[in-house]
Parts: structure tokens; sequence; C-alpha cells
């Protein structure tokens, strides 16, 4: 029994564990949470262009010697302004001119980061590192905790409103508009904080693979963000798990953690009454 | 007594073309207001901009207080997880500040809302799982615990089964009493009769004021042109049947 | 500043510019095809989906261009059965693509053991051309351009109005996996030389870029390939000169070329019709 007890805290022994494991389970705990209003509002391919485009930002910053996380933003307001300039020409179409977008950004951010004499670690901007979490990032990330947890707790009712309804919330007095905009600060805060433990190629999975694993078995947007929070930290804990044992990167680890959990929920029979079909809106004659 | 909804020479569109232009009329404390018209018509479009959800491209536009709407499609999702109580709760969003949460109070007004439009079982339900009728009376009871006077509902009737209309029809009955404005759009103009004002648009207003009076056979087919059906006219009131086109 | 000529005249650059010059022609053609039916994300994720599978090629045997074509086809099979539509699809492709990338990173570092592979592989090679890649471009761009000659009207109606085009009894389904299939397979050809993160630089950035520019089909179709052979030509002299991959250079340029492009067509006034481009038929590959 106490061999089972040692190899469960065998890899958060050291003080380089135990940043990871800390590292890993605030940002699940918010990504997992927040995660199920980016699914709700479809916010997922933007989210994806986002954490995609904000390379150079990254690269930057590691170059310049500017923490990432200020690259991270730097980056995510550097790609939400290429991809809303990109898409102001109708004709090319928003998904095409998002893909122009990130994928300029993705060069730019490869020839910064290939080109220089000293490159900076490539990998682990692409891929993450949560064996690297220092105390500043642990910091960042408990403040984002905290911040974006009021927040959450705060729009709570708004967000639910105009996700059910948007006309019905705007005679409520909750523009639409003004609610994702929130939504999507939040989101930008959440991505340039867990880009340092995932990586930006990976950290899509924090936010969307937790609701997608619990979407069909909560009842209540409250339960859906609770379950989500849990889903991504066990499913972290696991990654973190499997790398040390494995001996397989960390930060992939963790990525194909969730991305399995959330294959298994969205497969695992619902109990009780089905999710009903999803209707498609009956098109309203004039 | 001044009027709970005005509008003077107001036009709305879209893109900055209207879709509705010199739409001029008052709906008073204790007034119901059928809005008949074509599909197309202008309808919706006057809704929106009586919301707020659209700016008006020209006129003026005053509503006392924030009106309950509801809209004319089915535009909720139905995946989205809440029950009946948490969709008729979110109507004290308009009262009480946002950024708390919903207090007793309010799902207590929430709960009487569901009674009064006949939900009481269906409380807890997934709203997505329910008819479209009992949908509809989900919406209305939302819009009573907003406690809003105007009321502005695009087509509640239309799809709804016959048991869910008439609780519904005997819902605004009440409301009528509350010293509510109650606009409706609606394709029944017999009901429409039945209204204190009839408000007709087509691209344009056609005609405002008592149904009695405004509902003539001219305004009718100048309202909905070849899409009527004028079934008697023979000195009394003009019995006319509007058709409606259904998209499949 | 090395000599522009050395891409003539040194072996190995010689057949980058052949590779390049085949993609730009596969990728201009099916951009304009990616472009018009919304397969942005399908394409992207096609790259990402076949890193995983060029990783372990090398090392259990068998060639990377069938390893990576497998990849490819599996994936274009399994978009064109799922039948998803929206939020749903954009959430599940997105999973796939950081499964894939993930997937591949493991393999790569610890599995296979090549972690220079992962550099290679994601942005792309000059040096490690072969004849293998050169044959597989070329086949590809010979499809693009054979499918085009041949199914194109067909694409193209299913693309204004897919109800109608079944109404005139067009087979939608299997020109759908048809197209689907096709730029699987090119996309797949182009991770050698552009990289499996880059394959949209030339898939869609030309032909986003010739539709700002042009308004008629056959003149879109010409500025594709032909912006995406200049981007190409550009892309990897800069890249030969500052001694990189090619994949981010070639993606730099071409978004350099967009930025021009829309300025060029603002001036010249938005009024090219636009086609009514539906997405798909909810095969779920648009956000």
């Amino acid at each position: 029994m106490p061999e089972l007890v040692d190899s469960l805290l065998e890899p958060f022994r050291s003080g380089i564990g135990q940043r990871a494991l800390l590292e890993v389970v605030l940002v699940a705990a918010i990504g997992g949470a927040l995660g199920f209003w980016v699914l709700t509002f479809g916010l997922a391919y933007g989210a994806e262009s986002l954490a995609h485009g904000l390379l150079p930002g990254l690269v930057a910053a590691a170059l310049v010697g500017v923490p990432l996380l200020l690259g991270g933003l730097a980056g995510i307001a550097a790609a939400a302004l290429l991809v809303g300039l990109a898409g102001r020409d109708e004709r090319v179409g928003t998904d095409a001119a998002t893909a122009v977008a990130v994928t300029g950004l993705l060069g730019l951010g490869g020839v910064l980061a290939l080109a220089p004499d000293v490159p900076p670690r490539l990998g682990e901007l692409l891929f993450g590192d949560p064996l690297a979490a220092r105390a500043p990032d642990l910091v960042a990330a408990a403040g984002l905790v905290v911040l974006a947890g009021l927040a959450l707790a705060a729009l709570h009712r708004p967000l639910a409103a105009v996700a059910f309804d948007r006309d019905g919330a705007r005679s409520l007095g909750l523009g639409a508009g003004r609610v994702t905009i929130a939504l999507l600060g939040l989101l930008a805060a959440t991505l340039a904080v867990a880009v340092q433990g995932l990586g930006n190629l990976l950290v899509l999975a924090v936010l969307v693979a937790p609701p997608v694993a619990v979407r069909r078995h909560a009842s209540t947007p409250a339960r859906a963000m609770l379950g989500g929070a849990v889903v991504a930290i066990a499913a972290g804990v696991v990654g973190l798990y499997a790398s040390h044992h494995l001996e397989i990167a960390t930060g992939a680890s963790v990525a194909l953690a969730l991305c399995l959990a959330a294959a298994l929920g969205a497969g695992f029979p619902v109990r009780g009454p089905r999710a009903p079909a999803r209707g498609r809106l009956r098109r309203a004659p004039g | 007594m001044s009027a709970l909804v005005e509008a003077g020479g107001l036009a709305a569109g879209y893109g900055g073309r209207p879709a509705v232009h010199g739409v001029t009329f008052a709906a008073e404390a204790g007034h119901t207001v059928a809005v008949l018209g074509p599909n197309g018509g202008g309808k919706t479009t006057l809704f929106r901009a009586l919301v707020g959800d659209l700016v008006p491209l020209a006129g003026s536009v005053r509503v006392t207080g924030r009106p309950a709407y509801l809209a004319q499609t089915e535009r909720t999702r139905l995946d989205f997880p809440v029950s009946a109580l948490d969709v008729a709760t979110m109507g004290a969003l308009a009262r009480s500040p946002w950024w708390l949460p919903a207090r007793r109070a309010d799902r207590r007004a929430a709960a009487e809302a569901l009674e009064r439009v006949g939900l009481e079982v269906e409380t807890h339900a997934r709203f997505g799982a329910l008819s479209g009728g009992q949908r509809q009376r989900v919406l209305l009871a939302r819009a009573l615990v907003q406690e809003a006077r105007v009321m502005i509902l695009d087509e509640p009737f239309g799809g709804v089964d016959p048991a869910s209309g008439e609780r519904m029809d005997a819902i605004l009955g009440e409301l009528r009493g509350e010293r509510r404005a109650i606009v409706v759009a609606t394709h029944d103009v017999a009901a429409a009769r039945t209204f204190d004002r009839v408000l007709c648009l087509n691209g344009r207003q056609v005609a405002f004021g008592e149904p009695g009076t405004t509902l003539s056979r001219a305004v009718l087919e100048a309202t909905y042109g070849s899409e009527i059906v004028v079934l008697e006219e023979d000195g009394g009131p003009v019995r006319a049947v509007a058709v409606q086109h259904h998209e499949h | 500043m090395p000599s522009p000529l050395d891409l003539l005249t040194l072996p190995f650059m010689r057949t980058a510019l052949v590779e390049l010059a085949l993609l730009a022609v596969a990728g201009g053609v099916l951009g304009v095809w990616i472009v018009l039916r919304r397969l942005a994300f399908f394409t992207h994720a096609v790259g990402s989906v076949a890193f995983p599978a060029l990783v372990v090629s090398g090392p259990i045997g068998v060639s990377s261009q069938l390893a990576g074509l497998a990849a490819g086809l599996g994936y274009a099979a399994g978009v064109g059965s799922a039948g998803r539509t929206g939020r749903d699809a954009s959430a599940a492709t997105g999973l796939l693509l950081v499964a894939s990338l993930a997937l591949g990173v493991v393999l790569a570092s610890d599995v296979v053991r090549a972690p220079a592979a992962v550099d290679l592989l994601l942005f792309g090679t000059l040096l490690g051309l072969d004849g293998a890649d050169i044959a597989s471009s070329a086949v590809a761009a010979a499809l693009a351009l054979a499918a085009t000659l041949l199914v194109g009207r067909a694409w193209l109606a299913v693309a204004f109005d897919a109800a109608g085009a079944r109404a005139l009894r067009l087979p939608v389904q299997r020109l759908d996996a048809a197209l689907l299939a096709l730029v699987a397979a090119a996309a797949v050809a182009a991770v050698p030389a552009v990289g499996a993160l880059l394959v949209t630089s030339l898939f869609i950035v030309p032909a986003a870029a010739a539709r700002l520019i042009t308004g008629s089909v056959g003149a879109l179709f010409a500025a594709s390939v032909g912006l995406a052979a200049l981007q190409s030509l550009v892309g990897l002299y800069v890249a030969y000169a500052v001694d990189i991959s090619p994949g981010p250079a070639i993606a730099v340029v071409g978004a350099s070329l967009y930025a021009c492009a829309a300025l060029a067509g603002r001036s010249r006034g938005a009024a090219a019709q636009a086609p009514v481009t539906p997405v798909l038929d909810a095969r779920g590959v648009a956000p």
C-alpha cells in the first residue's frame, strides 16, 4: 500500500513536478469552465485561429526576453486585428480570410523562430512545457483563475440569456454584442496564460475538449462548467502521470489526455432522457 | 393618457434600406393592437425597431420601459441545457442587476408565471423537450416575470396547438385588464377585429385605427394584395382570410 | 545576398523549384474550389492529420507518400460520412487537429526518437525533397487540372446551389467526395515542401488573393496559379537567402501578396459578383 501511495506521489515530489501540477490544475480549471461558453457561442474556430495566430508574439517575446504572457497577449491582439481586417471583403468568405491571416502569422512566427542564429526554443512555444513553469507563471495562472472565475460568475446570467435567445436577451436589456466581447476578452486572457503550459498549437484542447466531454451529460450550464473543470483537471493529472511514467513530452501528453476525455465523454451513452436532436431553425415566413 | 408605445414616421430596415416606412401609431395602456400584413411586409422589422434591436432609419419611436418580446420563429436554442423554470426566471434580468444570481423571489415569480400559463407540471422539464405550444407559453411566462408594461408578440399563435392557443388567448385577455399595452402580429383577420386597434403594414403603413372602421375591403386589399380571399361582403363587416405561406 | 541564379544551378534548389512549381499549380487550381466550397478548415486539418503518419512512416518502413495519403484520405472519408454541422464539427475538427499534432510530437520525440523531424515536417524542407515527392506533386497537379476540366462545371453548379444541382440529377455526394479526396491528396503532397502547418499557404492564400482581383471564373484560376507560382518563387529565394524552411517564407510572401491584392481590389471597387457559396452540404467542414 505504501508503495502505491509512493508511486502516486512520485511525479510530484520535486519542485518541478509540483509546479507543473499546480499549473495544469489551474489552467484546466478555468479552461474547462470557460470552454462551455466558448463551445456554446460557436467560438471554437475563432479560438483555434487566435491560438495559432499568436505565435509571432510568443517568438518575439522569447527573442527579446520579455515575459511570454505579454507576448501572448500582443500576439492575440495582432491576430484578432488581422483576422478582422482580412475578413472585411465579403467575396472571400470569413473562413478563408481567417485562414489567410492565420497562415501568414504562423509563417511569420516560423520565420522569426528559424532565422536567428540563436533560435528560441520553438518546440516549447508550439507544444508547451508544464515542467518549465516558474513562480511568475503560477502567479499569472492563479490570478487568471480568480479574476476570470469572478467574471464568469458575474456574467453567468447574461451569458445564458444571450446563448439561449439573442432577441429575447435584447429585450431584457442585454446586448449580445457586449456579452460576446466580454467572453472574447476572457478567452484571450485564458489563451495567453494557457499557452505557457500547452503551447499555442495544443492549447485549444483545454478549452474545447472538456465541454465536448460533458455536454451530453450536463443538465444546466453551471453543471457543464463544473463538470468541464473537473474533467479537465482529471485529464491534466492523467497526462502528467503518463508523461512521467512513459517518458513522453508533457504538454502533448496532457493534450492527448484531454482529447481522449472528449472522445470518451462524447461517445458514452447518456443516462436519462436523450437530448433532443439539434433542431434546425424553422425559417420564418417573411 | 399618454401612450406606452408611440411611433412617428418611423422607417426601419437593414443595410440602409427601409423594409417598412411611414409608421405612425400609438398604443395606450390597456390597449391591444393587432398588426396585420403579408409575410415580408415589415411586421418583424417594426417589432425589432420597437425593441431597440434596430436603429430607426427615419422618424421616431418611444416605448415606456423595457418591452417584453416574443420573437417570431423558434430562435431559441433547443439544445441549451435549461429548464422551463430557468427560462422563465430569465425575465427577472430586466428588473434586477445582471451580475447577481437569481433571487429566491425571482424564482418564485417564475414558478407562479408558469402556473399562470398552465405549465406547473412542466416547471422542471428541459425546455427543448417541450412541444412548440408549451415553449411559446414558457416564453410568455418569461415575459410575465419581466413585468413589462409593453408586450410585443410576433405571431405567437403560429403553429401552436389549440390548447396552448386558447390558454394564451385567455392570458392576453387578462393582461389587457392589467393596463399593459400589447402589440400582436397576426394573420388572423377575424381575430384582429376583437382587438382595440389594428395596424396594417405592407412595406409601409396602410392604415391604423379601430378595426370596425379601418378594416375595409380597400384597406385589406392594399395590405395583402393578392394574398387575401374575401369571403363575403354584404354591407356588413368584410370577412376575409389572409393566405399564409409556410416554408418547409 | 546569394545569387538568384543559384535556384537554377544548385541541384537541390532545382528539385525544390520543380516541386514548388507543381504544387503552385495544384494549390492554385484546387485553392479556387477550397475557397468557393468553404474548405479552409478542412485543408488545414488534413495537413495536421498527415503529420503523425509522416513521422512514423520512415521507421516502420512505409513510403511517406503512402502513409500521408492514407491519413489524408482516411480523414476525408470520415468528414464525408460524418454529416454534422456547425459548432459540433468545428469542435471535432479542432480536437482532431490538436490530437494529431500532439501524437506526432510524442512519436517523433519519444518513440521514433527523431525530434529534428518535427520542425521539418511542420515547416517544410529545402534539402530533403526527392523524386518521390516530385512524382506525387506532379500527380496532384495533373489530377487537379484534369478534374477541373472534367467536372469543374458540375462542381460550380453544386457550389452555386446544391439543391438545384440535385434537381439536375448531378451526383452531388460523389462529386463532393471526389473533391474532398483530391484536396486531401494534394495537401498531403505539399507537406514535405511547405510543412504540415502551412499547407494553406499555397492552397488558400493565392486563390483568396485572386478572388479579390478578378471576378470571372476563368481569370480566377489563372490568377490563382500565377500568384501561387510567384509566391513560391519569391518565397523559395527568401528561404534560401535567410537559411530557413521554405514554408514560413512562402506563407509570409503569400500573405503580403494578399494584402496587396486587398488594397488593389479596394481601389477597383468591390463590384465583382460573388457567387453564392453555400457550405459543403452539412459535411461540417466550415466553422
